[in-house]
C-alpha cells in the first residue's frame, strides 16, 4: 500500500502547487491524477493571473471589484487573502521560470480584463494556464524524490475511518487496472471543475466533478453549487473558449445588427462588464431576436490591431482557423455564452479544509469561496494557486507527527466489487453511458443555464433523476482491465449525475437573482433574504439543504452597476 | 509555351562530385526548349549550415543569389531540394520584413546588387516540370517511354517540409509529383515507405551511423518494394543513397544495389538520351539493370 | 452530415493477438474533428476502442496520432479535410487511417507509452530552470523579446507529434528528439538560467544530441502548436557554436566552421575539402590530428576512394587546399565583404517575435532602419 503524509488527487495546477507546497515542509508527498498532470484542464485558462503587483494598484482594489464581481456572494476574509498574497505568488511563478509578458523595460506587465478597475492582469500571450501549469511540472520532475507522482491512476473514492476522519484513497491504475489503496494523512482534492454536466462546454472532457461527488459521498459539505459560470465568449456548438483577453485587448461584442449593444447594458464598462452580466446581455439579444440565425452574437477582434494580436492572442487566431474556419483578424466570429466554471463546490475554510477531518480541496472542486456568484476573469488561476498552496502547507502541517494512517481493506474491497458490478452488466440490458451523459448535458444547458425558472430546473432535476436510475443499469462494451475508458466513464457518469443533482436543488432553492443565477420568475437580487450561502450534505441518498452566512469585512452589498 | 527562360542555379554539389547532375539537366532543357541564364556569379545556399552559424549571413548570401537571378529578368531554377529548402528559408524572412531586407539590400549595394521580392520566384526543377512547362507537353516529347520501368521517387526533406514555406498552402501537391512525372514518362510507380523520408546526409560527418542507416533503410525498403532504381531531385540525398550506399549496406547489414537517378537523368532516358550521355556511368551503384530493362521489350 | 470510414489500428493487448485494422463508419459535419469521428465510433459501435483525449481544442496535447501517416492532433484535424488528404492521390474513397504515434510502444489501440520514451528524454534535459543564486525581490528584468521568443517553445503541449514524426529518432531510438531539444531551448534561451553554457556543453556532446538531429523539418510539420522544435535546435546549434565555441566529440562545430569557411574562400562548396577541414581544419589539424578526426577521416576513405574510381571526385581529399576554384571576377570578394560584414554585425530575424503578416498592417519604409525589437543581438561570443 502506497502511504503517504500529504496525498494530492489531481494534478491541475491546484494540486501541484499543493504538492510542491508540502514538499517544502519536508512530508512525504503523493500526487494523483486521472490523466497526465500536463493535460489538465489549467491548461485552459488562457486570459492571464490577476495580481494588485504595481505600485498603483492595491490588494484593496482588486478585493472589492472581486467581491462586486461576486454579486457579494464572496466570503470577504478569503478575497483579502487571495488578493494579498497575489503579488508575491505571482512573483514566485516568475522565478520559477514562467515567460510571462514583458513591457518595454523588461518588467512584468499586464493587460485589462473584465471586472476590474485596473489593468492587473499577468500573462504569458494567450497560453497563461499552460505555461504556468508546464512551470510547475518542471519544478514536479525537479522534486522527483520528494513527490511521488501517481500518472494516470482515478480515484473511485475517499477512505473514510470509524472517526470519519479521510485517510487517504483507493485509486485504479489506468494503464493495468490493478485497484490500489493509497494511506494519507491529509488528503487534498484538487480535482478541479464540472463543466461536462453540461453540453456544450469550454471545458474538457475529464471536468466530471469527481472530487466534489467522492467529497460529498465522505461526507463533505458542498455550496453554492447553483453557482454555475456562462462564459460570453464561447464558440456555438463546439463549446470552445475564446479569451476574454481578446475584449480586454479591445475586441467589440456586435448583434446581428451590427450595434455594439453592451451600451444599453453596462455604458461605462462595456464589453469588460462582469462575465454574468456580458452573458446575460448576450443571452437577451438573441432571445429578442437579434441575434444571427445560428442563435450567436459576433465577436469583432478586426479592431484589435494586428501586431498586437499576433503577440498576444496566438491561440485565439489558432481556434479561429481550426476550429470555426474563421480568420479572427479579419472577420469577426460568431459566439454565445457557454458553461464555463463551477464557483461552488466542496466547502472549505481558507486554508482548504473541508469539514471531514484530513480532507481538503483546493481550486475549483473547492469553494472558499473567493468567486461567490460570479468570478472575475483572471482569478481563477490565482484561486489555485493560493488556495493549492495553503491546502498545501497546511496539510503537511496537520501530518507531522501523527501516526500513520491505516485505511480498513474493506474500502478498497467495496471500491473492487463496485467495479466488478459495472464490468458486469449484461451487454444490452440498459442504455449507453455515452446516451445518458449526452441527455444530462443537453438538458441542464436547455434548463439550468443563464436564465433559469421553478419549472425548468424542476424538469431538469426530475431528468436527473432518472438518469441516476438509468445509470445504474447502463452496460459497457469493454471487460479489460487496460485503459478500460469505459469502465471510467461509467464512474464519471455517476459523479456527474451527483453533481448535476446538487446544482437543480440549489438552483431551486434559491429563489433571487445573483451572480449567475438569474431567475426570470425572481428576477431582483434579494439580500435580506438570500446574502447567505446554500450548504448541501448527502443525507439518505439526497442533498439536505442548511445555510451558512456571507463572511464581510470592509464592503457592504452595494447596487451593482457596470 | 514556347521560350521558357530561367535563372539557373545549379548548386554546388552538381558541379563537383555530381557533375552528371549538372552535365544531363544541360541536355534536358536543351531538348526541352528551356533556356537556361546559369548564375556563375552566384554563391552556395549555406544547405542550412550557414543559417545555423550565423543567419543574418546566410540571408544575405541567398540575397545576393536572388538579387543577381533578377538581374537577368527571369524567374530563378535551382536542381538541389537542399538549395530550395535553404533558399526559401531565408526568402521567407526577407520577403516578411521590408526592413529586415532594407538591412540587408545595403549590404549587397556595394555590388549593385538589390533584392525585390515582387514577383520574384525560386522553383526546384521539379515544379517547373509540373507547374510551368507542363506534364502534358513533356509527355509529348517522350520518345523513349519508361515502360516497365519501376522507379521509386525519393524528395528529399528540403522540397516537403515545411509545407507552409514552401508554398503547398497554393501548390499541396507538390509531394506528389515525382509520382505524376513518373507515370507521365511511362514509368511505374514503387510505392515505399521512404520516398518522403530523410536520406540522412546533414548528419554524415556528425552522426555517421545514424545517417547511414537512414539511407540503407530506404535503398532497402525500395528494393524490397520491388524498385528498379529511385529518382531523387536533391544531390546529397544522392551522395548518401547512391555514393555512400556500399557504407550504407554495411550499416544496416544487408546486400544493396539499386540505381539512384537524378531527376533529369530519368527524364533524360525518357527523351531518349542514352545513359552513357546522361553521366549513368558516374555512379556507385550500378545503373546497368535500368539500362537492361529499357533496352528489354515492353512488357505485354 | 457527412459519411466517412475510420480505418483505425487497434491492439487489444489481452487479447493475445497482434494488431490489426478495423473500420468504423460515422456520420458527422466535416468541420468536426477526427477524434469526434472516434468519439461517436466509441460511443455507439466499441467502447473498447482506447484514445487518450480531453480537451478538443488542442491545448491539453493527450490525442496525438498519426492521420494517413502524418503525426497531427485527432482533435485539431477536421475529418472532412482527412478525407480529401486520403484520397488525394487516387481520388475515389479511400477510408481516413488512423493509427497509434510512431517511435513509441503501443499500449492499447491508439494508445502509446509515453512515458519510457517522450518522457524519459524530456527529464533528460533537466528542464528547469537553474538561476543562479537568489531570487530578486521582485521580478527578473530581463528584453521583452526573450520571454517571446522562449514562449514559442513554452507554446510545446508535450503531445509527442514531433517525436512521433522524428526521422532521427526512427535511424536511432536513443536521440534526445525534438521535443526534449525544444524544451532544453526554452532555458537555454532564457536570460534568467544561469547553466547556459553548460547545458549547450552537454547537448553538443552527447552523440544523440543536437548534432543528431538530421534537419528533416518533420517536427515542424508535426507540430500543432507552431513550436518549430528543428528552428529550436538550431537555435542551440547556433548558441552553441558561434555563442560559446563548443568543440564537441560530435564534429558539429567543427563541421559548420569548415563549410562556412570553404564558403567564405570559395563561394561554393567542394565537398571532398569540407569532409577533410571538417576532422582536421587547417595545417594544425593535419600535423597533429584528434583521434576523433583520424576516425571521422578513415571511415570516409571508402566513400573517396569510390567517388575517385566512378570519376565521381576531381581530386583526392586534398592534402593541397585550393583546385576548387573560386567564383569568377569579383564575384568572391563580394562574398568576402557580405562576410565581414554580417559576422562583426550578426542579426537574427526572429519570426515567431516579428510575426509574417505583420506588414499588412503598417508598412514599413523601405529606408527605415531594422526595427530593433524584431531582432536579436547574438550573444557575446563565449560569454557566460
Amino acid at each position: 500500500m502506497p502511504d503517504h503524509d500529504v496525498l494530492v488527487i489531481g494534478a491541475g495546477l491546484a494540486g501541484q502547487r499543493a504538492a510542491l507546497a508540502a514538499a517544502e515542509d519536508d512530508v512525504s508527498v503523493g500526487i494523483i491524477s486521472k490523466v497526465h498532470p500536463v493535460r489538465s484542464h489549467s491548461n485552459a485558462a488562457q486570459g492571464g493571473i490577476n495580481a494588485a503587483l504595481n505600485p498603483d494598484d492595491s490588494w484593496e482594489s482588486h478585493a472589492f471589484d472581486t467581491i462586486k464581481g461576486s454579486d457579494y456572494l464572496a466570503d470577504q476574509d478569503a478575497v483579502e487573502i487571495m488578493t494579498q498574497e497575489a503579488p508575491k505568488e505571482l512573483l514566485h511563478l516568475e522565478h520559477l521560470g514562467v515567460t510571462f509578458h514583458r513591457n518595454e523595460k523588461g518588467e512584468l506587465g499586464t493587460r485589462a480584463f473584465g471586472g476590474a478597475s485596473a489593468a492587473r492582469t499577468y500573462y504569458v500571450a494567450d497560453i497563461t494556464g499552460q505555461a504556468i501549469m508546464h512551470v510547475l511540472y518542471e519544478q514536479l520532475m525537479k522534486y522527483s524524490d520528494e513527490v511521488a507522482r501517481y500518472e494516470e491512476y482515478f480515484t473511485t473514492g475517499l477512505a473514510i475511518d470509524d472517526g470519519g476522519a479521510c485517510v487517504g484513497a483507493v485509486c485504479r491504475n489506468v494503464k493495468d487496472g490493478s485497484m490500489e489503496l493509497f494511506g494519507a494523512k491529509s488528503v487534498i482534492l484538487a480535482t478541479g471543475g464540472n463543466g461536462q454536466v453540461w453540453q456544450p462546454t469550454t471545458n474538457a472532457l475529464i471536468c466530471t466533478g469527481d472530487g466534489i461527488s467522492m467529497a460529498y459521498r465522505a461526507g463533505a459539505v458542498l455550496m453554492d453549487m447553483e453557482m454555475i459560470q456562462y462564459h460570453p465568449t464561447t464558440l456555438a456548438g463546439k463549446g470552445f473558449l475564446i479569451t476574454e483577453g481578446a475584449r480586454g485587448e479591445g475586441a467589440h461584442l456586435l448583434n446581428a445588427k451590427g450595434e455594439r449593444f453592451m451600451e444599453r447594458y453596462a455604458p461605462n464598462k462595456m464589453e469588460l462588464a462582469s462575465r454574468d452580466v456580458v452573458s446575460r446581455a448576450e443571452q437577451t439579444e438573441i432571445n429578442e431576436g437579434r441575434g444571427f440565425p445560428d442563435g450567436t452574437v459576433a465577436l469583432d477582434i478586426t479592431v484589435v490591431p494586428r501586431k498586437r494580436i499576433h503577440e498576444a492572442l496566438r491561440e485565439i487566431v489558432l481556434v479561429g482557423q481550426d476550429f470555426a474556419g474563421v480568420d479572427i483578424t479579419k472577420e469577426p466570429i460568431h459566439i454565445k455564452p457557454g458553461n464555463h466554471y463551477t464557483m461552488g463546490g466542496v466547502k472549505t475554510d481558507v486554508w482548504g479544509r473541508t469539514n471531514v477531518e484530513g480532507l481538503y480541496a483546493a481550486g475549483e472542486v473547492a469553494c472558499v469561496s473567493v468567486h461567490g456568484g460570479n468570478r472575475l476573469g483572471a482569478n481563477s488561476l490565482l484561486d489555485t494557486l493560493i488556495f493549492g498552496r495553503r491546502s498545501g502547507e497546511d496539510a503537511a502541517e496537520r501530518a507531522k507527527g501523527r501516526e500513520p494512517a491505516r485505511p480498513s481493506q474493506s474500502v478498497l474491497d467495496d471500491e473492487q466489487a463496485r467495479i466488478g458490478e459495472i464490468l458486469g452488466r449484461e451487454k444490452g440490458s440498459g442504455r449507453r453511458v455515452s446516451e445518458v451523459r449526452k441527455e444530462l448535458g443537453e438538458t441542464m444547458d436547455k434548463h439550468v443555464a443563464v436564465f433559469r425558472d421553478e419549472a425548468g430546473i424542476n424538469t431538469a432535476l426530475e431528468t436527473v433523476k432518472r438518469l441516476q436510475e438509468e445509470a445504474r443499469s447502463c452496460y459497457i462494451d469493454d471487460r479489460g482491465s487496460v485503459f478500460n475508458q469505459d469502465a471510467l466513464g461509467a464512474l464519471e457518469l455517476g459523479y456527474m449525475l451527483d453533481n448535476a443533482e446538487a446544482t437543480c436543488v440549489a438552483a431551486l432553492h434559491r429563489t433571487e437573482s445573483r451572480g449567475a443565477q438569474y431567475r426570470t420568475d425572481f428576477p431582483e437580487r434579494n439580500d435580506e433574504e438570500w446574502l447567505k450561502h446554500i450548504d448541501l450534505s448527502h443525507k439518505d441518498d439526497a442533498p439536505e439543504i442548511s445555510y451558512s452566512d456571507v463572511t464581510m469585512t470592509q464592503w457592504e452589498p452595494q447596487e451593482r452597476t457596470y | 509555351m514556347a521560350g521558357l527562360k530561367l535563372a539557373y542555379w545549379p548548386g554546388c554539389v552538381s558541379r563537383g562530385f555530381t557533375t552528371e547532375l549538372h552535365g544531363s539537366m544541360a541536355l534536358v532543357a536543351e531538348r526541352l526548349g528551356i533556356e537556361l541564364v546559369e548564375l556563375d556569379r552566384a554563391n552556395c545556399s549555406g544547405a542550412g549550415v550557414i543559417a545555423e552559424h550565423n543567419q543574418e549571413l546566410a540571408d544575405t548570401l541567398n540575397a545576393r543569389t536572388f538579387a543577381l537571378a533578377q538581374q537577368t529578368g527571369a524567374p530563378m531554377m535551382n536542381i538541389c531540394s537542399t538549395c530550395q529548402g535553404a533558399q526559401s528559408e531565408c526568402q521567407q524572412r526577407l520577403d516578411a520584413d521590408s526592413g529586415y531586407r532594407a538591412h540587408i539590400n545595403e549590404t549587397l549595394a556595394a555590388e549593385g546588387l538589390s533584392y525585390d521580392p515582387d514577383g520574384f520566384s525560386n522553383k526546384n526543377f521539379l515544379w517547373v516540370l509540373v507547374e510551368d512547362y507542363g506534364l502534358d507537353k513533356l509527355k509529348a516529347e517522350v520518345k523513349r517511354p519508361l515502360e516497365g520501368l519501376k522507379v521509386g521517387p525519393f524528395y528529399g526533406c528540403y522540397i516537403l517540409r515545411p509545407k507552409h514555406r514552401l508554398g503547398y498552402d497554393e501548390r499541396p501537391d507538390r509531394d506528389l509529383y515525382l509520382e505524376q512525372l513518373i507515370e507521365a514518362l511511362g514509368g511505374e510507380v514503387v510505392e515505399y515507405d521512404g520516398a518522403r523520408k530523410c536520406c540522412g546526409f546533414p548528419i554524415i560527418t556528425m552522426a555517421r551511423e545514424v545517417s547511414l542507416r537512414q539511407a540503407g533503410t530506404h535503398v532497402g525498403d525500395a528494393l524490397d518494394a520491388g524498385a528498379d532504381c529511385l529518382v531523387t531531385p536533391c544531390p546529397l540525398c544522392h551522395l548518401n543513397l547512391d555514393m555512400q550506399q556500399p557504407e550504407a549496406a554495411k550499416i544496416v547489414n544487408r546486400d544493396l544495389e539499386l540505381a539512384v537517378l537524378h531527376l533529369p537523368q530519368l527524364v533524360g532516358l525518357a527523351l531518349g538520351f542514352e545513359p552513357k550521355q546522361l553521366g549513368m556511368g558516374r555512379h556507385i551503384a550500378s545503373t546497368e539493370w535500368v539500362q537492361e530493362r529499357l533496352a528489354a521489350p515492353a512488357p505485354a | 452530415m457527412a459519411a466517412y470510414t475510420l480505418k483505425v489500428r487497434r491492439f487489444q493487448p489481452e487479447s493475445g493477438d497482434g494488431p490489426y485494422w478495423e473500420t468504423f463508419d460515422v456520420e458527422l459535419d466535416p468541420t468536426l474533428s477526427v477524434l469526434d469521428g472516434l468519439l461517436q465510433a466509441k460511443d455507439r459501435d466499441d467502447g473498447s476502442l482506447a484514445v487518450r483525449c480531453s480537451c478538443r481544442a488542442a491545448i491539453c496535447g493527450s490525442c496525438g496520432v498519426k492521420i494517413n501517416g502524418q503525426s497531427a492532433l485527432a482533435c485539431k484535424t477536421q475529418i472532412g479535410e482527412a478525407k480529401e488528404i486520403a484520397n488525394r492521390r487516387d481520388g475515389g474513397s479511400e477510408p481516413i487511417v488512423v493509427e497509434p504515434m510512431g517511435n513509441m510502444p503501443v499500449i492499447k489501440d491508439l494508445v502509446t507509452d509515453m512515458e519510457s520514451t517522450h518522457w524519459t528524454k524530456i527529464r533528460r534535459v533537466t528542464p528547469w530552470l537553474l538561476p543562479e543564486g537568489d531570487p530578486p525581490e521582485r521580478e527578473y528584468i530581463v528584453p521583452p523579446e526573450s520571454m517571446i521568443d522562449i514562449t514559442q517553445s513554452m507554446a510545446c503541449i508535450q503531445c509527442g507529434a514531433c517525436v512521433s514524426s522524428c526521422l532521427s529518432m526512427e535511424a536511432d531510438p536513443d536521440f534526445i528528439g525534438p521535443a526534449a531539444l525544444a524544451k532544453a531551448y526554452r532555458f537555454v534561451g532564457d536570460p534568467r538560467d544561469a547553466e547556459t553554457e553548460e547545458r549547450l556543453h552537454d547537448l553538443a556532446n552527447d552523440p544523440h544530441g543536437i548534432y543528431d538531429c538530421t534537419h528533416c523539418f518533420s517536427c515542424i510539420d508535426a507540430c500543432p502548436k507552431g513550436v518549430a522544435p528543428m528552428d529550436q535546435i538550431m537555435r542551440l546549434r547556433r548558441k552553441a557554436t558561434a555563442g560559446y565555441e563548443i568543440d564537441d566529440h560530435n564534429n558539429g562545430m567543427r563541421h559548420e566552421h569548415a563549410f562556412v569557411k570553404i564558403i567564405e574562400s570559395k563561394g561554393t562548396l567542394d565537398e571532398s575539402l569540407l569532409l577533410q577541414e571538417s576532422f582536421a581544419p587547417g595545417l594544425k589539424g593535419k600535423l597533429a590530428p584528434r583521434p576523433g578526426a583520424i576516425k571521422g577521416l578513415i571511415e570516409s576513405i571508402p566513400t573517396a576512394i569510390r567517388g575517385l574510381r566512378s570519376g565521381k571526385m576531381r581530386s583526392l581529399p586534398k592534402l593541397i587546399p585550393g583546385i576548387h576554384p573560386k567564383l569568377p571576377g569579383d564575384a568572391q570578394d563580394n562574398v568576402r565583404r557580405i562576410y565581414a560584414h554580417a559576422e562583426d554585425h550578426s542579426v537574427e530575424l526572429n519570426l515567431y517575435i516579428r510575426g509574417e503578416e505583420a506588414e499588412e498592417d503598417a508598412p514599413v519604409p523601405e529606408a527605415e532602419a531594422v526595427p530593433a525589437a524584431a531582432i536579436e543581438p547574438e550573444p557575446d561570443e563565449g560569454g557566460g
